[in-house]
């Protein structure tokens, strides 16, 4: 499906350009009123079930509250002023001089081309990332993969029946608040439909398509892998994402069919004062793999658990990945499993690095069900602190209701031995190389499970982060 | 031969997956000492396994009858209390119990060997000096790191407590460990003295048998009873190898 | 000294909400983070009630502030013992619950510079009516000192018994504490280490057995605050029947607590099929120059394992009952005197049957032969 793309300039911030609403719903003292949520979803040409939907989630969002015995706090959000997240018209950087110094600092020293940079800072679109979504797109659909917004598939007939029978069906808008905010007012994202017995030779990227529609704040990315199909889908890059209004609350939905294969990558470097509140969940049916990468760099705080449901039997899932607290930072990420089906097998391995004062909490659950015979789960989660004004927390939880389950746990928590940088020293590194030279090995399980730009990246990423040149 | 403490008849046995056993034939008269001897891959400690009753393998034809009891059919634990006893090449390791809690508790369940706490305890010391066994290992974990020598042991200690009526030494890995043929041959010599039982030992090099007193030697290749003999066929084995007999297991 | 709380049939009770928590939580979703109790409560105005020393009450106690007011409210006094500098306590300090009575005891043991003192709390059940015991021990071990702790607590499947442990060790205390939880309807067991002292140390072992429809919530917390602190925890269970267990275990090393070292180890053993295992183990860090590491391991006895045993006699569910055995057996092998000694044999009277149960004492008692 062709759209008239030429005029990248034109990008569509009028989305969100409402007007606070003079309806005196108490309830929606806030603002985020069910008018605002009517004007985005007819800006979009929905149909009525995905109105509806959007409607009874904001009744959800105002119902709800967030816990409050565990996590990051989330006091910085203005929740009484909620549309100026959703509408942020009068706030949005639209100059590049507008943008902070240190996120211009940061292109620069990624080498993120001149041409790139207006676009990633969400002020310009000068950048053509558009023809090379468009290249992408084409070159997929020889082989009958679909790989477009959903918005795009909603008003495709062949399409629409298929976002309507997955969307919100995973991650439901009763599962927490912001779950709810997101399917209130979602706007943009990935549709990606590998037909069945298809595997396509390289990975497809979500980056090129950054700026494509509206503002990335609450992204819905949605993923359907027929049977005995094979995916490697890759969100998001090292440069930053700035947004002035500094909420993130996205979601990802993957359905991995019979005997198919997913690798989704991932690597997030949500600007310093970000909210990073993502929910992405897998289904895997039977005899199948769901494979996670992720790098978690970035953001003021984090609340990300991918969580992964082996419902088929034989079905299996591999979590690689890492998070990086630097200061003013409090991410609290993870990983949750529930093994349901029979002779499942699930392995979780994470690394953490805290410094500067940087909190980092590694927060999981694995929950085998009562008929998963013989299921195997182990997790291992290692922790770096490398100084001692950082936090490093290891909060994992077990729910085990199969006799015949085995399930194993390890974390270790430590630092950079003296001896490890006295030999690097020894043989020329400077202190801070060799602590760098640590750190980037310690994130190499990671790292390798990258394409190699990427994995370039991230080691891009770890070197400035230790050297803390990103504020 | 109904007379004969275990007959083998016509096994023919394998894994899901291959065929290992094609018709096999071997009886062994109680307090009798026999050989089972051949190749690598012959099957001869396949063989063993089937006889204790693992259920890693499955018996699709034959018989193997026990004491005057059709066992082919009969799960291993039954198998053991009826007195056949294997003792394993690698002693599988069980964290979280004692020796003496184990050894205390498979005692018990044998009607012959029941008896007080303390005298039990006697009876253990006794073996354990035998074997030249510290005592300190009563209280160790199971099998749980002890080195190839004192698991051995402790199998041979196993052999001497529980007075089976057969005991099936495999011992293929042990050929070439001077340790081993020490406590095997010194646990060997004290099983006959003092229990007269049958020994069937598996073996494929024969320097194990020197100081053996053996009634009957068998053969084995590929899956098949090739020869079978008196003493003297070892001695042949010993010279000329298996050679001779490869041809006759096609 | 003890005081009784049977269940009268319009007996006064209170709900205990959310106690047994650990300092770091999880989702709630996964009904993991804590127990809620309905306990009785009798009035006891007018009552003259002995309170143990100011210097108690700022002890830290692993089922938490609400289970301490519920206890010093139902215990007809506090028991204080002092072992004075130096001294090398031989006889245990025992604190000996009847479950049948519902007995419920708040002890205060001060062990002062260099002693040595064994603490004893062993809770003995064997009734069929409902009761609810419950054992608060605080304890202050001070400079060079060392503690040694043992419980055990075998009550039937209709009793509950909560059991809340808080020890302060100072520079250089040694704390060993070994905590047998062999049966209960609902037991609730917390305990909390504060090592603020320099050097201090704790190695804590819980061995547990649950079976039927038993609820057994367990909640270890070591706080290491003084420099070169050393914990090790090390939990061993096995799980039976529906048994319904949850385990939070927290090491938590503080900033200031440089040269510290904390691990803690799970292992359970399933082997019953409704089974439901709930574990929680926690490192919370914030200092660099540290170790920790835990480890969880939930699993069941070992296709090998089985076929081994097979070969010497065992059927599947007699080797399951040789790991059973074995947790009894070290139980009595570390119960230092008597009433320990019996709430053992009690249990192990039920779950392993009466000849075993005297089995093991026989074998290793020098008391005179006995035909069997």
């Amino acid at each position: 499906m062709s759209r008239e793309r030429t005029q990248v300039a034109d990008v569509d911030r009028s989305l969100y350009d409402f007007t606070k609403s003079e309806e005196g719903y108490e309830r929606y003292e806030d603002g985020l009123t069910p008018d605002i949520v009517r004007a985005i979803s007819a800006k979009k040409d929905e149909p009525a079930w995905m109105l509806e939907m959007r409607l009874r989630a904001l009744d959800l969002y105002h119902d709800r509250d967030m816990s409050t015995n565990w996590g990051p706090s989330i006091a910085g959000l203005d929740l009484d002023h909620i549309t100026t997240y959703v509408s942020p018209k009068t706030k949005q950087a639209k100059d590049w001089n507008d943008v902070p110094k240190d996120i211009k600092d940061t292109f620069e020293r990624l080498g993120i081309p001149e041409a790139e940079r207006e676009s990633l800072a969400g002020v310009g679109a000068q950048y053509d990332s558009e023809i090379v979504y468009h290249n992408m797109r084409e070159e997929v659909a020889k082989q009958g993969v679909v790989y477009t917004t959903i918005e795009d598939a909603l008003h495709d007939p062949r399409w629409e029946p298929v976002v309507h029978a997955y969307f919100g069906t995973l991650i439901p808008p009763t599962d927490h608040k912001f779950a709810a905010l997101h399917y209130a007012v979602w706007s943009g994202g990935s549709f990606v439909y590998v037909p069945e017995g298809v595997t396509l030779d390289y990975p497809l990227q979500s980056y090129f398509r950054l700026n494509a529609q509206g503002a990335g704040q609450f992204e819905h990315t949605l993923i359907i892998v027929e049977p005995g199909a094979n995916l490697h889908f890759i969100e998001g890059c090292s440069a930053p994402k700035y947004y002035e209004a500094n909420l993130h609350a996205g979601a990802v939905e993957l359905f991995v069919k019979d005997g198919a294969r997913l690798r989704y990558s991932t690597i997030e470097n949500w600007s310093k004062n970000m909210y990073n509140l993502n929910t992405k969940r897998a289904t895997v049916g039977t005899d199948s793999e769901m494979e996670w990468v992720s790098g978690s760099f970035g953001s003021h705080v984090s609340y990300l658990y991918p969580t992964t449901i082996l419902a088929g039997d034989r079905s299996s899932c591999e979590f690689t990945g890492i998070t990086f607290a630097g200061a003013t930072q409090d991410l609290d990420t993870g990983c949750k499993v529930i093994l349901n089906g029979a002779d499942t097998t699930a392995s979780v391995n994470t690394k953490s690095i805290s410094k500067d004062g940087g909190v980092n909490t590694f927060r999981s659950s694995v929950v085998v069900g009562r008929h998963a015979d013989r299921a195997r789960c182990t997790v291992s989660c290692q922790s770096l602190m490398l100084d001692d004004i950082s936090r490093s927390d290891t909060i994992p939880a077990m729910d085990v209701r199969n006799a015949t389950a085995q399930v194993g746990h390890e974390a270790t928590i430590g630092r950079i031995s003296d001896d490890t940088v006295l030999y690097l020293m020894s043989r020329g590194c400077s202190e801070a190389e060799a602590r760098t030279l640590v750190v980037n090995g310690f994130a190499n399980p990671v790292s390798k499970e990258l394409p190699m730009e990427y994995a370039v990246e991230m080691n891009n990423l770890i070197k400035l982060e230790m050297e803390g040149a990103i504020g | 031969m109904s007379d004969q403490l275990l007959n083998v008849s016509g096994i023919i046995a394998g894994t899901e997956d291959t065929s290992i056993l094609h018709g096999v034939n071997l009886t062994v008269g109680a307090g009798e000492t026999h050989v089972l001897m051949g190749p690598n891959g012959a099957g001869k400690s396949t063989l063993g396994h089937v006889i204790m009753g693992d259920p890693t393998y499955k018996v699709t034809a034959g018989t193997i009858t026990f004491d005057g009891q059709d066992i082919t059919a009969l799960s291993a634990d039954k198998r053991s209390l009826a007195g056949i006893f294997l003792s394993y090449q690698a002693p599988v390791e069980v964290p979280g119990v004692p020796l003496y809690s184990f050894l205390r508790t498979v005692s018990q369940m044998r009607p012959e060997l029941k008896t007080t706490a303390r005298k039990f305890r006697q009876r253990v010391g006794e073996i354990a000096d035998q074997l030249d066994l510290d005592q300190s290992f009563l209280t160790r974990e199971l099998n749980v790191g002890f080195s190839g020598g004192e698991k051995k042991k402790i199998e041979m200690l196993q052999l001497l407590l529980l007075r089976p009526k057969l005991a099936i030494l495999d011992e293929t890995d042990s050929g070439l460990d001077v340790d081993a043929l020490t406590v095997v041959s010194k646990g060997i010599e004290a099983y006959r003295t003092s229990c007269g039982g049958a020994l069937l030992m598996i073996t494929h090099n024969t320097r194990i048998l020197e100081r053996l007193s053996v009634d009957r030697t068998h053969v084995m290749v590929r899956g098949r009873m090739v020869a079978e003999g008196p003493a003297a066929l070892i001695d042949d084995i010993d010279r000329n190898g298996f050679e001779r007999f490869e041809g006759d297991a096609e | 000294m003890p005081s009784e709380n049977t269940q009268a049939p319009e007996a006064p009770s209170i709900t205990l909400h959310r106690v047994n928590r650990p300092p770091a939580q999880t989702w709630n979703r996964l009904h993991a983070n804590d127990i809620t109790l309905t306990v009785p409560k009798i009035s006891r105005k007018g009552d003259v009630y002995f309170a143990l020393p100011q210097l108690f009450s700022g002890i830290e106690t692993g089922m938490g502030d609400k289970v301490t007011e519920w206890v010093t409210s139902q215990a007809a006094d506090a028991r204080y013992v002092e072992v004075p500098a130096r001294a090398v306590r031989e006889e245990p300090i025992v604190i000996s619950i009847d479950a049948d009575k519902g007995e419920v005891s708040d002890a205060g043991v001060m062990v002062r510079e260099g002693a040595r003192a064994t603490i004893v709390v062993s809770v003995t059940g064997t009734g069929e009516k409902a009761t609810t015991s419950a054992s608060l021990l605080r304890v202050i071990a001070e400079a060079g000192s060392r503690v040694s702790i043992v419980e055990v607590i075998g009550a039937t499947d209709a009793q509950q018994h909560l059991e809340s442990v808080g020890i302060r060790a100072d520079d250089d205390a040694r704390i060993d504490v070994r905590q047998y939880a062999l049966g209960g309807g609902t037991v609730a067991m917390g305990l909390t280490a504060d090592l603020t002292g320099r050097h201090a140390r704790i190695d804590l072992t819980t061995r547990y057995f649950a079976n039927g429809n038993e609820v057994l919530d367990i909640n270890h917390v070591v706080r290491q605050r003084g420099r070169d602190t050393r914990a090790q925890v090390l939990e061993s269970g096995v799980l039976d029947g529906a048994a319904r267990k949850s385990l939070r275990a927290t090491i938590d090393l503080v900033h200031g607590g440089r040269g510290s070292k904390g691990s803690e180890t799970e292992s359970v053993l399933v082997i019953g099929d409704d089974v439901v295992n709930k574990t929680m183990p926690v490192i919370l860090c914030d200092e660099d120059d540290v170790a920790g590491n835990h480890g969880a391991t939930i699993g069941s006895v070992s296709p090998e394992q089985i076929a081994y045993l097979e070969d010497r006699g065992l059927s599947r569910r007699e080797a399951e009952q040789l790991f059973v055995r074995a947790l009894f057996e070290d139980a009595l092998i570390h119960a230092p005197e008597q009433s320990s000694h019996e709430a053992t044999v009690r249990r192990a009277e039920v779950v392993l049957g009466t000849d075993v149960a005297h089995d093991f004492d026989e074998g290793f008692s020098p008391a005179a032969d006995e035909e069997v």
